[in-house]
């Protein structure tokens, strides 16, 4: 973990931790902070040598930040997450009359170095604009993003990340290895190490043998891969990867798995987006689910399974998902408003898809 | 910088050139050979000046045709395909990748005039006192004036639609061809309002009459160097101007995937 810009990290002597700095710690974590207890790598002059770290949950905003940076000494540090996004809006024109249309609203999250952190959301929810503000290919209307320690805005942050569009579409006349090493310039890799990386990449992609027909012969599938490709020349600290598995066959979305699962192994930190449930249980630490433009939830995916959900069966069969006592309280009480009847309530364990659909069914924005 | 340019601009390059653009320079010499087969045994005594006439048109309107459709197209086809999100995610200025495309459409039609031109060359060389080195002068203002309207459709496809680009820029070379006689046209009429909209027409839209020395040439008057320059310096100041609108509207646009 590097300090720097970014995560909020509370300071503590070495003498002070003992059982009330870790039960302080807990309490933050009962008010939704994810802690890890690590040990801060750190030029910064500190008081007391090695600190404790913690990681926000970013959806608590800045105004918990500071609530939990007081009382600390001195008072804090940040440190460098992958990517903060902080209140990040966007809204679109469309129309004669001009009328704004949401893309995302108030979208607010941080993701720590080395984590999988996957946006989750059916289609329209917000993930691709999420994604084109992160990258500033869209001027956010409001909001703030750093990657890697430095504004969006930023030119140069750009080589140190990779990206993948939804539906990748390149230059149809040019071969794969054209093309690679048309994206390998940009990045400024060396002359060198450029076939060099071209080769390793597309053998572990498996479209070594494809490299030298043009992309107009490629299959979807292929075109996935030469995406992927292109986003990992670079060697990048940063992947954003906008629904990677499209148009791959189980076998290539298995390996595509692997290869991002390797991915993380090296360290890297990985931002993905998709509707498909499985990939992101299989792949992610951490998922933000988006709705009609706003981020309505985030769950470390360690979490889930922990506890437990409710399955509410009423007239006429329709089943609902509550992933809490909370949620099941606000639905039996919409049902009763409805004059509707509950039926049947089942307990079952909270899994990714559960807590989705959960989110889904629920009018109001569970935060 | 001149590294993200340069791999813009020949990548580029490449696509135009492999979507069989080419196949317009064997447009070119059919109509090069029929002037010859057709028309100049219609015109007894002016063989050769119709050869080069219709010669040096053929090629000014083949380079127009080339640059206002492949270039109103160019970054319209990219933004609506999304293959320009994986460029600029990139370390890519946005100005940086309008430059690339612009210069890359350049040298596909620098290399499309300058094998016409050797066919032209090789034409006039085979009809007996024809040739001439001064239609090399000719050439090159004629890649002049379709580099200034190249930079127009640079500029009119980051705002509009491809077909709208492409009427605006035609629009340009037409109106840009007749600036002179609007002027005229308006000093004539002596009403102060008329004269002032043909004078902003006129300074608003590039005389492209200024790179036009067809007729000259055909005829065997002088193209001095100086006139040269002085087209050079308008040619690549309208250019600059234009390129540099076109980025400022750009570094603002909005992609979305």
């Amino acid at each position: 973990m590097h300090l720097g810009y970014g995560t909020r990290v509370a300071w503590f002597p070495l003498n002070h931790r003992n059982n009330s700095t870790i039960s302080r710690f807990q309490a933050f974590k009962s008010r939704g902070w994810v802690l890890s207890f690590q040990k801060v790598v750190t030029n910064e002059p500190g008081p007391a040598g090695p600190d404790f770290a913690l990681s926000p949950v970013p959806t608590t905003g800045l105004k918990q930040t500071a609530e939990v940076c007081l009382g600390s000494s001195p008072p804090c540090l940040e440190t460098v997450d992958a990517l903060r996004v902080l209140d990040l809006s966007k809204s679109f024109r469309s129309g004669f009359l001009r009328k704004p249309i949401r893309g995302i609203d108030g979208v607010s999250f941080s993701v720590p170095r080395g984590r999988v952190f996957a946006l989750l959301g059916h289609n329209g929810a917000g993930k691709t604009t999420t994604i084109n503000c992160i990258l500033d290919l869209v001027h956010p209307d409001r909001g703030q993003v750093n990657i890697l320690g430095m504004p969006h805005g930023d030119c140069a942050v750009r080589s140190r990340v990779g990206y993948l569009p939804e539906r990748p579409y390149f230059f149809e006349h040019l071969t794969g290895r054209e093309l690679l090493n048309f994206y390998a310039k940009l990045l400024g890799v060396q002359d060198g190490d450029r076939n060099r990386r071209i080769g390793e990449l597309s053998a572990k992609l498996g479209f070594e043998s494809y490299l030298g027909r043009r992309l107009k012969k490629y299959s979807k599938g292929m075109l996935q891969r030469i995406g992927i490709a292109q986003a990992l020349l670079g060697d990048p600290e940063l992947l954003i990867l906008d629904e990677p598995m499209s148009g791959l066959d189980p076998m290539g979305r298995r390996e595509i798995r692997e290869l991002l699962l390797e991915m993380k192994e090296q360290g890297k930190t990985i931002i993905l987006s998709s509707h498909i449930v499985p990939d992101i249980e299989q792949m992610a630490d951490t998922v933000a689910i988006l709705r009609e433009g706003r981020m309505v939830m985030i769950r470390d995916l360690a979490d889930l399974g922990a506890g437990a959900s409710f399955e509410i069966t009423l007239d006429g069969n329709e089943r609902m998902v509550a992933e809490d006592v909370e949620v099941l309280s606000e639905t039996l009480v919409r049902s009763r408003h409805e004059n509707r009847t509950v039926n049947r309530i089942q307990t079952r364990s909270t899994g990714l898809e559960d807590l989705y659909l959960s989110v889904h069914y629920r009018k109001e924005a569970v935060r | 910088m001149m590294g993200n340019i340069s791999a813009l601009a020949m990548s580029t390059f490449l696509e135009t050139v492999r979507d069989r653009i080419f196949y317009l320079v064997g447009v070119f010499g059919f109509l090069m050979l029929s002037s010859t087969a057709i028309l100049s045994p219609l015109t007894i005594g002016a063989q050769g000046k119709i050869m080069v006439d219709v010669g040096l048109a053929g090629m000014a309107i083949i380079g127009l045709l080339v640059v206002i459709f492949v270039g109103s197209g160019m970054v319209r086809k990219e933004l609506d395909k999304g293959t320009i999100l994986t460029i600029l995610a990139k370390p890519v200025g946005r100005r940086e990748y309008l430059v690339g495309k612009f210069l890359g459409l350049n040298l596909t039609l620098l290399t499309m005039l300058a094998i016409m031109g050797m066919i032209f060359l090789f034409m006039t060389f085979l009809a007996p006192g024809t040739f001439s080195l001064h239609f090399v002068k000719a050439f090159y203002l004629t890649f002049l004036e379709l580099t200034l309207i190249n930079a127009a459709v640079v500029f009119f496809s980051t705002s509009v639609s491809p077909i709208l680009a492409a009427v605006f820029s035609l629009g340009v070379f037409l109106v840009g061809h007749m600036s002179e006689s609007i002027r005229d046209f308006g000093q004539m009429q002596g009403d102060g309002f008329q004269q002032k909209m043909a004078d902003v027409v006129y300074y608003m839209i590039p005389n492209l009459e200024v790179f036009n020395v067809r007729g000259a040439v055909v005829h065997g008057d002088p193209v001095t160097w100086q006139h040269l320059s002085m087209a050079t310096v308008y040619g690549l100041g309208w250019t600059l101007l234009l390129l540099l609108l076109a980025g400022s509207i750009f570094s603002r646009k909005e992609l979305r995937g």
